[in-house]
Formats: structure tokens, C-alpha cells, sequence
């Protein structure tokens, strides 16, 4: 169906549109037979679903669900208010959205621990779904419910290839498209979208990490947890021969100084810089801390005054940042703890950038059910 | 064989946070303030509409206020202004 026809923003048909009524869900769709065939096609008519071929979401799985990763919880409370719809997050709407993607049932904990990070005000929901730029929700898992629950964080940890992975940043795209109403056209305005949209989530290798795991770094004390940042496909970038620091992050500092990211234009916007271990390896053996990184990068991430000024007649800076001559190279971050650094990946000489969509910030909580 | 129950996925809609005013009874006489996003040619087009309603229907235009980026709400203190100094206001444009 087209939804950029439909005038009432964000309805989407057959959901309750009930205003802040009993946020209890039902059962309430029968398919005509027993295969999966019936449940995308009941499920297309309704303007539900990323296009792919979803498990059925039978009282029976998500009963399971909510078995395994409700805990004590009520699974029917409101977890969070998801904009531009404003649908309310329940433990239950999430189990929902779990089954389709095809979560194991332990993995519903992490599901509403990113949910909630998602609606942390800093994250900018209502900015992030609507906007016409391709971002998407990067979930990044940490700490020991990664191998408890089979997340990869190795080789090939963007993906394919692990169930974990997979159906963890699908379930929150499902659960972006379902309960917070993005769809392309009404709620997700994206003029060509990424493939980071159907699935996004990868998991820290603090294990291969020469340094303190991610979540300390930025003061979350937790056994697990989960951080969220809103920002463009990764970007590669690949150094097979230097066996310094500079030269490898030089790589990664020309992949981030273009103009064409948002963080070009908005001096509060980070990068996350997920290192293959090698990468990590090499740079630590030379002495530099994850603090040596930011403040390098700092200084190679950076493009002339004048030219960013012909580039953007817009421009969401800090003050000292207008200040500066146009032969002066801007960093284009406005602190060095912007560069978000962590080691992912497996065996290799390749690392990522991820831009970010600009008016947000990452979050990092504490997975809990 | 029996027809299988499944879940609906979107749950329900919560309490809106606000609702739009009641439209003004009539706009001649009325100060349009123009909201400008600062999205590239917002300004330019809604100027041009608003001196178009002001030869049209009488409108007066009014004030020309920014926000602070497109891609987070207007400022509270920002929207007090606006609703002291204008009657209607002109925003909305994306890229």
C-alpha cells in the first residue's frame, strides 16, 4: 500500500487506535490456514512487516517469550512511548515483535533494555524515525549476555550469519515499523533508506579489546548492557601494512573528514569507531590508550573553515567553532569524546566508521528485564 | 484444520502529548508569524506564501522566528514568543 497518500499520519490500519486506553493486546488476528504464506500476506494488507517472511506470532511463542525475559515484570506496563505514533512499548508488543523477527526467547531483555535506551530523550526518536536522512539504530551489545545468549562479536559480527544478531536489530526495526509507526511514507520520511534498516546490532569483543569494555568507559556498571546510536551503514576502512597507530587511524580519519555525513555540519554529532581487534592490537602495543585515539583523531578529523562554510549555508556548530579563519581546519567534532571507540570483529586488518544522523546522541544502559 | 490466532505487532497509540489549536475564525486582520526550520529555502517559500495570504485573505504578516535546528521540536520559551506576537503561524517544510 502507498502510505504516502494516506492523510492520517502514522494510523496504521487495523491497529487500535485507542488514546491512552488499556495497553492489554490480544490474539485478535485469525489467518485463513496454517502456513507462513498466510501470515505475511495477512500481515502486507495491513501495511505490517519489513517485506520478509516472519514466524507467527502465536499466544503459545509469545507466551515463551515473556516466560523467559519478563522476570517478575508486568508484561503488559509501558516500557516506553515510541514517536511519531507514540505507541506504547509493553513487554508484550515487544514479545510480539520478537517472535516475527525470530529472537530466541532469551533475548527479550536486551530487546526492551535497547527500546528504552531508544527512548531516552538524547536519542531523539521523533527526529530519528522521521527524518528524511537513511539513519538507523545501531544496537550494540556488551558485557556477559553475550555469550550467554549467542550473540557474535567475532568474525563477521555486522553479519550474516548469527541468529542472535540477526533477529535482535530486526526485532527493533519490527518494532520501530509496528508500534512506533516508521514506516516509509508516513512515519519514516528516509528518501532512500539503508540496509542497516532491517537489521542492525552487533556485540563488543572486549575479550580481544585492549581496553576497559565500552560501558565502563562511559560509567555504566553493569554485567550487561546495550548502547544505541543512530547513524549511517558502517564505512569501511582497511590497512594491511602499517604497523603504528597513525597511519591506520589516518585511514579512518579520511573516511570521516568528507562533507557529505551530517557530522560535517552539526559539531555535536559522534562517530562510532569499531576496530577490528588487530587494528586495536596494533595500537595499543604502541602505548595509546582509547583516550590517545579520541584526542588523535581529534586533530586528523578535520576540514578547512572556508570549505565547510561554501558547503553548508546551515550550520548547528558550537560558538568557538564560527570563530575560527577559513584557512583554519575545524574538527569536525566539537570534543574528542565524540569518537566512540570499541573493538568488534574478528581476525583481520579492517576496521568501521559509523556517522551519525547529527541531532542525537548515543545511549548506553544496563540490560535488564 | 484450525485457523491459527496470532498477535496484532503495533500494541495501542498512548495519550497525545498536545493537539493542534482551533484553526482562527477568520485570517483577515490576523498576524501570521512565519517559523522557519532553517531547513534551505524554508524562509524563502513561506515569506512568499505569506505575503500571498496577505493580498488574498488580509492577513498581516508578522515576525520571522528561527528554531534552533530543524530536527528537534521548537523551543518552549521559543513557542511563548511566537503565541504572544502572532495569531496563526506559517512552519512545516522539509527538505
Amino acid at each position: 500500500m502507498s502510505s504516502a497518500s494516506d492523510p492520517t499520519l502514522c494510523e496504521l490500519p487495523g491497529a487500535p487506535d485507542s488514546n491512552g486506553i488499556d495497553a492489554r493486546v490480544a490474539p485478535i488476528l485469525e489467518l485463513p490456514r496454517d502456513c507462513p504464506e498466510a501470515l505475511l500476506e495477512a500481515y502486507e494488507e495491513r501495511g505490517w512487516g519489513d517485506g520478509l517472511p516472519m514466524v507467527a506470532p502465536t499466544a503459545e511463542r509469545v507466551d515463551a517469550m515473556l516466560e523467559a525475559g519478563c522476570g517478575d515484570e508486568d508484561p503488559d506496563a509501558e516500557v516506553a512511548v515510541l514517536p511519531p505514533r507514540d505507541g506504547i512499548a509493553t513487554r508484550r508488543t515487544l514479545a510480539v515483535n520478537a517472535v516475527l523477527a525470530g529472537c530466541p526467547p532469551g533475548l527479550l531483555p536486551v530487546l526492551v533494555s535497547a527500546v528504552r535506551a531508544l527512548s531516552d530523550p538524547a536519542i531523539n526518536l521523533r527526529g530519528v524515525n522521521a527524518t528524511t536522512h537513511p539513519v538507523a539504530p545501531l544496537v550494540i551489545v556488551h558485557g556477559e549476555a553475550i555469550a550467554r545468549l549467542g550473540f557474535n562479536a567475532g568474525l563477521g559480527t555486522f553479519g550474516p550469519g548469527c541468529r542472535a544478531n540477526a533477529s535482535l536489530g530486526r526485532a527493533l526495526r519490527l518494532s520501530l515499523l509496528h508500534i512506533a509507526g516508521a514506516r516509509p511514507g508516513a512515519g519514516d520520511a528516509s528518501t532512500q533508506g539503508q540496509p542497516s534498516k532491517y537489521a542492525y546490532c552487533i556485540a563488543e569483543n572486549a575479550a580481544e579489546s585492549p581496553w576497559e569494555s565500552y560501558p565502563s568507559a562511559v560509567g555504566v556498571d553493569a554485567p550487561s548492557a546495550v548502547t544505541v546510536h543512530c547513524g549511517e551503514n558502517p564505512h569501511n576502512f582497511h590497512d594491511m601494512e602499517s604497523e603504528t597507530p597513525a597511519p591506520i587511524l589516518d585511514k579512518g580519519a579520511s573516511v570521516m573528514a568528507t562533507l557529505g555525513s551530517n557530522n560535517a555540519p552539526v559539531s555535536s554529532a559522534e562517530f562510532f569507531v569499531v576496530l577490528g581487534p588487530e587494528h586495536a592490537r596494533t595500537i595499543a602495543d604502541a602505548g595509546w590508550s582509547r583516550s590517545d585515539v579520541q584526542s588523535y583523531l581529534f586533530e586528523k578529523v578535520r576540514l578547512p573553515a572556508g570549505t565547510l562554510r561554501d558547503a553548508f549555508a546551515v550550520t548547528q556548530w558550537r560558538p568557538w567553532l564560527h570563530a575560527l579563519p577559513a584557512n583554519a581546519d575545524v574538527p569536525l567534532v566539537a570534543n574528542p569524546s565524540q569518537f566512540r571507540v570499541l573493538v568488534a570483529g574478528g581476525a583481520g586488518k579492517h576496521s568501521c566508521v559509523i556517522p551519525s544522523w547529527g541531532m542525537t546522541q548515543s545511549v548506553t544502559v544496563p540490560i535488564q528485564a | 484444520m484450525t485457523k491459527p490466532l496470532v498477535y496484532e505487532p503495533t500494541g495501542v497509540v498512548g495519550e497525545a502529548a498536545a493537539s493542534l489549536a482551533r484553526a482562527p475564525a477568520q485570517l483577515a486582520g490576523a498576524r501570521l508569524a512565519i517559523l522557519d526550520n532553517g531547513k534551505p529555502g524554508a524562509a524563502t517559500l513561506m515569506q512568499a506564501i505569506s505575503r500571498e495570504l496577505g493580498s488574498r485573505v488580509g492577513s498581516v504578516p508578522g515576525a520571522l522566528f528561527q528554531k534552533g535546528s530543524a530536527a528537534t521540536p521548537c523551543e518552549p520559551e521559543l513557542a511563548r514568543r511566537i503565541e504572544s506576537e502572532a495569531d496563526w503561524v506559517l512552519t512545516g517544510t522539509a527538505d
